[in-house]
């Protein structure tokens, strides 16, 4: 397959403050995201000329965002979708950038999640007609994600073992992570006992991510043209979009159900990135809910498949641990963007400028002491990798490296 | 073209235009549960689709089954999302892979159908009733005069294999 390994960069990154009671527009938070992205990349609004962004009904559109901030535009499209699109996006603003379309593209998310339209599918969403292929579930009251996906893990449990112990330990490891980081809405660590012995809303999912408002924006241009900005950029080795699972119309009627998207997404991104998971120094496994985290780094190779439970109980996917996952908190803890904020740390980690509590941490100066309302940089971080998720038949991925 | 159906709190549309789920609720009403099977390659499929998923065909006729089945997995429901199940909860949703095409045409695939596991009185199973590997048959939940959905009920049969159920 070809690669653009080392062809194209994020060399911008930003987003709101994440909230639950935004008060004000998508238009307005999207507008705000792209600015800090732009300034963080050392650009102005003539630099960019290329506009992505993702939404299931919920958001406002590029033709009304661009304007605010007087960006002209040469490409634009608006995509129907939600996780996972975030690494798709930026694989397609390097095809349009490939292709000579634009030069530099902004790709942004913005949702009030919590406020107006709810992620979780309750409120308006819960009352939509039921039509089409939506009568082979919907009916039964398996409408919200976590009832979609709890088919899943509850079979994963049967085959390998699983346990709701182990699948806990991913919560516990995002809460420590989250107590190092100011924008999170859930500060306060767990422990194994607060995760099992938590209200059940679906069985067996044991946690599930925050509903969150918030904006968030990543800038992606070539190699090349960042190499006259003063930021040092961080690079794209490979990245896969929406890759699929047979049968994407009812996932359930090609198994093993335990298999997710990662399975056939894995050979591509670590093909164009001509690296392997034993490289790789941070993850970012979407974590919509527990389980999801550890299925993905499953099928990416990052232990045996049905070895997830004992991966992340093994202490490697905490800070101060051998591949730290979801250093900012990830949806669990630090709030619900759809995948941006993961690929938005993971460009920190590479920049070893995360925004932790280290007071000169936008200098690069950390103390890498991961007590309590501390510092979350990883030393040294050379690669990270994104494991992207819609749903388990859909998923994306990106590694990047400094 | 049918009124909408109103369940739970839910607006279910089936319009004649809808050529993949008119008949297939036509026949659930009249207790039936019928899949697609292609008259080329002869694979079954669920849910209706307008190709055949293995050889592209487009020719197909509707097949009836046996109905039986063994759960393949669930999930409880303690906290619904939509009202109208709120009196319900827990509920139990069952994915059943069905007696017919089980492995075929690969090992890891099978004619599986997802449905609520209820009594014999269409009320919610126990939770502690419900585990992957028992044996369950169709029951038809009447809707309307043109649409049923199809649920499943314990079977009075014993499980082929290992029943395993989420310890507590």
């Amino acid at each position: 397959m070809k690669t653009l390994r080392d062809e194209y960069c994020i060399v911008g990154v930003g987003e709101t403050e994440y909230s639950r009671a935004s008060g004000r527009t998508t238009r307005a938070m999207a507008v705000e995201a792209i600015r800090r992205a732009i300034l963080d990349a050392g650009l102005t609004a003539r630099d960019v000329d290329g506009m992505l962004d993702y939404q299931g009904g919920d958001s406002t559109l590029a033709n009304h965002v661009a304007p605010d901030l007087g960006i002209r535009l040469n490409f634009y499209m608006d995509v129907m979708g939600g996780g996972s699109s975030t690494e798709a996006l930026i694989g397609l603003a390097m095809g349009a950038i490939e292709a000579g379309m634009c030069n530099t593209v902004a790709i942004y998310r913005s949702m009030n999640g919590y406020s107006e339209f709810r992620i979780g599918g309750t409120g308006a969403r819960a009352a939509q007609p039921v039509r089409g292929l939506d009568l082979a579930q919907v009916p039964f009251g398996m409408r919200s994600a976590g009832q979609n996906f709890a088919l899943t893990f509850m079979r994963h449990m049967y085959e390998y073992g699983t346990t709701s112990a182990q699948v806990a330990r991913v919560k516990v490891a995002h809460s420590r992570h989250a107590s190092q980081n100011p924008k999170a809405l859930l500060k306060e660590r767990v422990t194994v006992e607060d995760v099992v012995g938590s209200r059940s809303i679906v069985k067996p999912l044991l946690d599930s991510c925050l509903e969150t408002d918030n904006a968030t924006c990543l800038i992606v241009t070539s190699a090349e043209r960042a190499r006259d900005l003063t930021r040092r950029p961080v690079y794209i080795m490979g990245v896969a979009g929406r890759v699929s699972k047979p049968r994407l119309d009812f996932h359930w009627a090609h198994g093993p159900i335990t298999r997710v998207a990662g399975y056939y997404a894995k050979d591509i991104v670590f093909g164009q990135a001509g690296i392997g998971p034993e490289d790789v120094d941070v993850t970012g496994s979407y974590d919509a809910f527990t389980f999801t985290t550890l299925l993905q780094l499953e099928e990416y190779g990052f232990c045996k498949k049905g070895e997830g439970g004992q991966y992340v109980s093994s202490g490697i996917i905490e800070l101060g641990g051998g591949r730290p996952n979801n250093t900012s908190g990830g949806h669990l803890c630090e709030g619900y963007t759809h995948g941006m904020s993961m690929v938005i740390e993971n460009v920190r980690q590479l920049r070893g400028t995360v925004d932790d509590y280290c007071p000169r941490a936008a200098e690069g100066v950390h103390t890498y002491d991961y007590s309590p309302g501390r510092c979350r940089q990883v030393k040294d971080a050379e690669i990270t990798m994104n494991l992207g998720w819609a749903v388990p038949p859909t998923g994306s991925a990106l590694i990047l490296r400094r | 073209m049918p009124q909408p159906v109103q369940y739970r709190g839910m607006t279910l549309i089936v319009p004649d235009n809808d050529s993949e789920w008119t008949e297939f609720y036509a026949h659930a009403r009249a207790h039936r549960l019928v899949v697609r099977k292609c008259t080329a390659c002869g694979l079954m499929r669920y849910p209706p689709t307008h190709a055949c998923p293995w050889c592209m065909e487009l020719e197909w006729t509707w097949q009836e089954l046996s109905a039986r089945g063994t759960i393949y997995s669930y999930e409880i429901v303690h906290h619904a999302i939509q009202p109208g199940f709120r009196e319900l909860t827990p509920y139990p949703v069952v994915l059943v892979e069905l007696d017919e095409q089980r492995g075929q045409p690969t090992p890891d695939e099978a004619l599986r159908i997802i449905g609520n596991l209820v009594k014999p009185d269409l009320t919610p199973e126990a939770e502690a009733n419900v585990a992957i590997g028992r044996r369950v048959r169709v029951i038809f939940q009447d809707l309307a005069d043109h649409m049923a959905l199809p649920q499943f009920t314990l079977a009075d049969e014993a499980a082929p294999g290992r029943v395993w159920r989420l310890p507590e």
